[in-house]
Parts: C-alpha cells; structure tokens; sequence
C-alpha cells in the first residue's frame, strides 16, 4: 500500500527537486546583482586602501586589478592616521565624532522637547507655529548657508565646534516625527501622571520619553547619519583643523594638479569604518527608521 | 497646567540653548591670528607651507601667522563665502586666471612694492603675465611655480613606426605632421585611441579652457577678442568653428580616449593610448610606470606658431589686509625658502622664477621636462585677463564639451559667444575693459 502511493503521490522534496521554483531563482540572482553593484564600489574602495602606490591604483582601474591587491599594506593608513601635522585624520576622525555625539544628543533632547510642548502645552497660535514649522522643513539648507556663516561669525563661533553643532541640533522634520507620536500618546496617561503630582518636566523625562525610544531612535539615526555627511557648511565654517570633520579632511587629498588615491581611499575607509559599525549593530533600528520615516515624513 | 507647562519647556529648552552657545564659544578656535594666509593645495604643500609659517614666525616674534588651508574643489565658493561674511584673509592663493576678476572686483591690492625686489626680478615672463593686472599693468600676484601642457609619447612606439620626434618649440609638429602621426598611431598593433586629450577631467576643472584654447589660438582664433573684449566674431568666428570642426573630427575618427574611460590610458597595461595632452604634473604619472620611455615633446604648431596654456596657483595680497607690509615680508620669506622650493622641485613644480629653473635638473637643459619649459619662454598664452573669465570659462567649457559629443560646433559656439557678451553687457562691460586707452 504505502509502495504504490509513494509512486502515485511524490513527496514534496520530491516534487522541489523536480521543478526548481524559477521565480526563486531569478530573485535570488537579481538579489545577487544588486549586492554586488552596492558591494563592489566598497570592496575596491577597501582593496584601493591597501594599495600604497597611488599610480598603481591608477594604472588599475579599469580592469579586474583594481579589484585585488597583491602585497597589501597599511602604509595608508599609519601615513593619515595621525593627530597633527599637515592633515591629522586621527583628529578629524576625532571631531567628526564629537560633533556626531553631541548633535545627535543635543537633537533628541531638542527636538523631544520642542515636541513634548507642541503637543500638550498650550501656547497661544500653536497650530500656526506647528504650521510654520512643516514649512520651514522645505527651506534647502543651501539657502541659507551665506546669512547663518555671516550670524556665526557675528556670534564669534567661526571655526568651532559650537558652529558646526547648534545649527542643525533642531529640525522641523525631526519636531513633526516626534510631534506625531506624542499625540497618539492616550491622554489618560498624561493625566494619571499629573494626578500623581509629576511635573510637566517629569512626564516629559520619566512618561513620554521611555515610551517614544523607536521615534527617538529614528531621530537619531536619521540626523545622525546627516550631521556625518554634513559637507558644504563645516567647509565654510572650518578655517583650521581645529573642528574640521574627516569629511572635509578628505577633500584635501583632490590636489590641482594630482589626486592622491591612496590617501584618499584609506581616509574613505576610516570615515566609513564607524558607520559600518554603527549599521551592523543597529541594523534592525535602521531599516526600522527609514520605514518610519517614510511614511511620516 | 498645560500653559505651565509650555512655559516650563520652553524657558529650559531657551536655557538649553544658551548653555550650548557657552559651551560652543568655549570650544571657539583660537582668534588671536594677525596675519590670515588662505590657501589650498596637494598635501605635500600643506605641510611645507605650515613648516614654513612656523619658521616665519620663529624669524618674526610677534607676527603670528593663521593658516586657512581650504581644499581645492571648493576654493572659489570658500572666497565667495569669505567675500560674503566680509572676512577675507590677508593673503590668499587664487588660480591665475581667476586674477582680473578679483582685482575688477577691489578684493586685491598690487604686490610689487610689497614683495622683495630680488624676487619680482627673478620672474619669468610667464609669471609675470599670470600676476599681471591689463588695465593698471600692475604685479597683483606671484608663485614659486607655474604650469604648462605638452605632449608625452613612448620613445619606442614613436621610433618603432618611424614618426619624427621634436626636441624643440621651434621643431614642434605640424597640423599636418600632427594628424599624419594620429592616423599612423590608430592603426598600430595595441592602441586604441591615438590621442588622450584627457576629456575626463570634465568640466569641473579649468582643463578644458586651459589645455584646448592653445589649439584655437594657435589656429588663428581665441574665446574672445582681447582688444575689444567681445566674443561674438570671435569665438564663434571661421577661424574658430574650423578649429573646433577639426578638433570633432578627431573625436568622430575614434581618436581621443573618451571620457568615461578615466585618466590613466597612456600608461595603464597595454598602453591604450599612443600620445597624452596632458599638463607637466603628467610627466611624475607616466614616468613612475613607463620610465625613461616616456618622451616629452612640444605642442604641435597648427597654424603660423604653437601656443602653450601657463597659470597656476599664485599669492595674492586683499586690499583689505590688516598689515599689507608684513603680509609681503611672509610672502618673500615663503618664496626664498630653501625647504620649500625643495619640496616642489621634488614634486616636479614648474619653474615660474628663473633661480628655481636653474635648479631644477627636470626643466634644465637635457632635463626630461626641458622642452616644456621652452614652451614657458616661446609660446605661452595666458587665459583672457578679463573679470568676465568665470563666464568666459564656463561658456567655453560646456560648448567644447557638446562638440565633442556631436554638437553642430557653429551652433554651441555662437550660443557660447552671447552667453559670455551678455554677461558683459549686464555688467556694463566691466569698465574700464573695453574703453579706448
């Protein structure tokens, strides 16, 4: 009995192995390419990095060479990597991340905030500030680089740390995303803490900020991964290393007369080092956070 | 409560900021800089320019010297920003053509009574012409070094298919001789273009106006009339739409390396390209891989003469420099120093002061570079000296770009020509450019 029904009935492995699922596989090699276009860039960013001889990674490009490295060094690296002198990456790298932890930390505290008092204070013309603020979120930040340098040097903040971080630690689309989850808090709760004596301060802190880590972290991520890209405004507000971030710094490496591949890829790869990290570590946090962001911003 | 409250946050989220403006102004950059110096540069000149203000400072106690090393992509917006905030620097480095604009513009004041007269003396013609102001004739800018373009070969492939090869400006090609070597060249075994024009640059360099307006000057045409500082007649004039006609052919014939194809076809394995119009930096390139194959020789003489683009990087003093004296005592003192002449001579620089040429073994007689800096001497045409260069150059640049691609060369040119007379009509013909003398 149970001979003649496996010969009329295959099993299901089977019935896989005798019809491959061709829509699997074409998924499955189109998902290939892909992570190998976003791959390969960073391979042979990495791979160039190695290379000490900036006319070899020249005369590479081009052919498959560019992708491999025949006696691999870290001469890049212990050239660039230092804390004074000409070009200090250890520095910049180092300022960059000052400026990182400080924007992001001052940002959520900020922008929460400004939040928290937008959706339960009660401030005179609240929806025209609300409404104010979406429209202030079109303004490019290009716009309005010249009259901000020209506040900043007033301020006496030129080529400091303080001029690259207070700018950009509020944003009105950071406000809105918090905004937006604030109000969905049930108002049962806002009130059951006022009952018990808090303070607005204290719900602020100890009610509406544990509740909001997702958006919090959507903050985070999203104004974090900004401020390390940040280019235009610490180039026209940095003069010296002093405060100059590793994303200017690289830009010294594209001479008039000659590119220094080899420097300027070892650079690349220490700019994206922390990143890459941070991406690993954090990785459910960010897929997490552009969805949320999409759909809210 | 609720209005508590949005009092509450709101006066701690303005106290919050205070406490960051405080933080932030102690975390301000030093301030007590006397002498601003703008610049920008390969790294190997950071370092020795930061060298030398420390030594000037060490020689001069009491001057203090703040260096604003800026990267060269985004010099000219970093002025126009500095310009804006109203805090120029006391000298800043600007690319030469870039000068009749600035001093147009009053951000610049004449040098030559500020600078040692030894090194003004030391000048060669070349320089002199970058640093030089039409309108007043005055010095306005110096440099150590200057620049040119010429045309590397391999001695053995040039010798192997029996194509001549010129030791001198004098003995330069031929349009003839020129286009006679291209065509021998595309169908030698191995190259797949003859010629890299360097087409990759793109237009976000000054490539394309510096290295291809010597062709058209040397066919007997110029982006603009240099008399009567206008461009239509001129730029879009025969001499000129022939040249350019000329210059799509050698791109319609598949002779130039394409621009996607990068910059390293002349020595990259199998040499795909037979000859390079490239500037004298090329030369370090090309030699690190080819060796002494590499062989440097003039650019071909298209029409009566050969013409060689020059200008470079050079120090300038602002009119508005707090101490226009010491910033020409730093400039002195940076130029006559011997490390740092050492570290371009090194880097193969251009010799823009002839003491620096004659201790340049590269561009010395029977130096690898000698007949480049020839070129220097006999040939060189420095770019308009006009305020309108920014327009002349972009106009220039984006006709010669669509050229290349197909573009009737007619049409761009007189599109270009408008472009670049508008500009100075909307600007009343920046008097007194263009007035009789």
């Amino acid at each position: 009995m149970s001979t003649v029904v496996s010969a009329s009935t295959p099993s299901p492995v089977a019935k896989v192995s005798a019809k491959p699922d061709i829509g699997a596989i074409v998924k499955f090699v189109a998902v290939l390419i892909i992570a190998l276009v976003v791959i390969s860039p960073l391979f042979l960013l990495f791979v160039a990095s190695l290379k000490p001889d900036r006319f070899q990674i020249l005369a590479d490009m081009g052919s498959f060479r560019a992708f491999w490295v025949s006696e691999p060094s870290l001469q890049n690296f212990a050239d660039i990597a230092t804390f004074s002198g000409a070009l200090p990456f250890g520095r910049y790298l180092l300022n960059s991340l000052i400026i990182l932890f400080c924007t992001v930390l001052g940002g959520v505290f900020l922008n929460s905030m400004a939040a928290f008092v937008l959706a339960w204070g009660r401030l005179p013309g609240r929806a025209v500030v609300l409404t104010g603020l979406i429209g202030l979120y079109i303004v490019p930040q290009e716009s309005i680089v010249l009259p901000l340098l020209s506040l900043v040097n007033k301020a006496g903040l030129g080529d400091s740390f303080a001029a690259q971080i207070l700018p950009w630690m509020a944003s009105p689309l950071y406000i809105f995303l918090i905004y937006q989850f604030f109000i969905q808090v049930p108002r049962d709760i806002y009130d059951a803490a006022t009952v018990d004596g808090a303070s607005p301060f204290r719900i602020y802190w100890s009610v509406f900020l544990p509740l909001s880590l997702p958006v919090l972290a959507t903050v985070a991520i999203l104004l974090g991964i900004e401020t390390w890209n940040q280019y235009l405004w610490p180039l026209m507000v940095t003069q010296t290393d002093y405060a100059r971030p590793i994303s200017v710094g690289i830009a010294s490496f594209f001479g008039h007369d000659s590119v220094y591949w080899n420097s300027a890829m070892a650079a690349s790869v220490m700019m994206m080092v922390p990143v890459l990290i941070f991406y690993l570590a954090f990785q459910k946090w960010f897929v997490s956070s552009f969805i949320s962001s999409a759909v809210k911003g | 409560m609720s209005k508590y409250l949005g009092k509450r946050l709101l006066t701690l989220l303005g106290a919050a900021s205070a406490l960051s403006v405080t933080v932030g102004a102690g975390l301000s950059g030093a301030q007590a800089a006397e002498l601003k110096v703008m610049f920008q540069g390969d790294p190997y000149e950071i370092t020795i320019i930061t060298d030398v203000a420390k030594r000037f400072e060490a020689a001069n106690p009491g001057t203090t010297v703040q260096l604003i090393n800026t990267p060269h992509d985004a010099y000219n917006e970093k002025i126009g920003a500095a310009v804006s905030a109203g805090s120029l620097p006391d000298i800043l480095q600007l690319d030469a053509p870039f000068l009749a604009n600035y001093v147009w513009s009053g951000f610049l004041q004449p040098v030559g009574d500020l600078l040692d007269k030894a090194l003004v003396d030391d000048m060669t013609a070349s320089n002199v012409a970058q640093g030089t102001y039409p309108i007043d004739k005055a010095l306005y800018a110096i440099g150590l070094t200057d620049s040119t373009v010429a045309l590397y070969g391999s001695r053995k492939q040039l010798e192997e298919l029996k194509i001549r090869i010129p030791t001198s400006v004098d003995d330069a090609w031929t349009r003839d001789e020129f286009e006679a070597a291209l065509k021998t060249l595309s169908t030698a075994p191995g190259v797949k273009w003859p010629l890299d024009l360097f087409r990759s640059y793109g237009t976000k360099t000054e490539w394309i106006t510096y290295a291809y307006e010597p062709i058209l000057v040397s066919m007997g045409c110029d982006v603009i009339d240099r008399t009567s500082w206008k461009a239509t007649g001129t730029l879009d004039g025969k001499a000129c739409v022939d040249a350019t006609t000329e210059m799509q052919n050698w791109v319609k014939q598949g002779w130039v390396v394409p621009q996607s194809a990068g910059q390293n076809q002349f020595y990259a394995e199998g040499r795909p390209a037979a000859l390079a119009w490239g500037g004298h930096w090329f030369y370090a390139e090309a030699n690190a891989k080819m060796g002494d194959d590499v062989v440097v020789m003039p650019l071909p003489k298209f029409g009566e003469k050969g013409v060689s683009p020059n200008g470079t990087w050079i120090w300038s003093v602002a009119k508005t420099a707090s101490d226009p004296a010491a910033a020409g005592k730093f400039l002195s003192f940076m130029l006559q120093d011997p490390a740092y002449r050492e570290a371009y001579k090194a880097h193969a620089g251009f010799p823009g002061l002839k003491s620096f040429a004659a201790a340049s073994p590269l561009y010395a007689d029977k130096g690898a570079m000698a007949v480049a800096f020839e070129q220097a001497g006999k040939s060189a045409v420095a770019r308009p000296p006009h305020p309108a260069y920014p327009t002349i150059t972009l106009a220039f640049q984006n006709a010669m770009t669509n050229i290349f691609d197909g573009a009737d060369p007619q049409a761009e040119l007189s599109k270009a020509a408008k472009k670049i007379d508008d500009d100075i009509l909307d600007n009343d013909g920046y008097q007194p450019f263009g007035q009789p003398e």
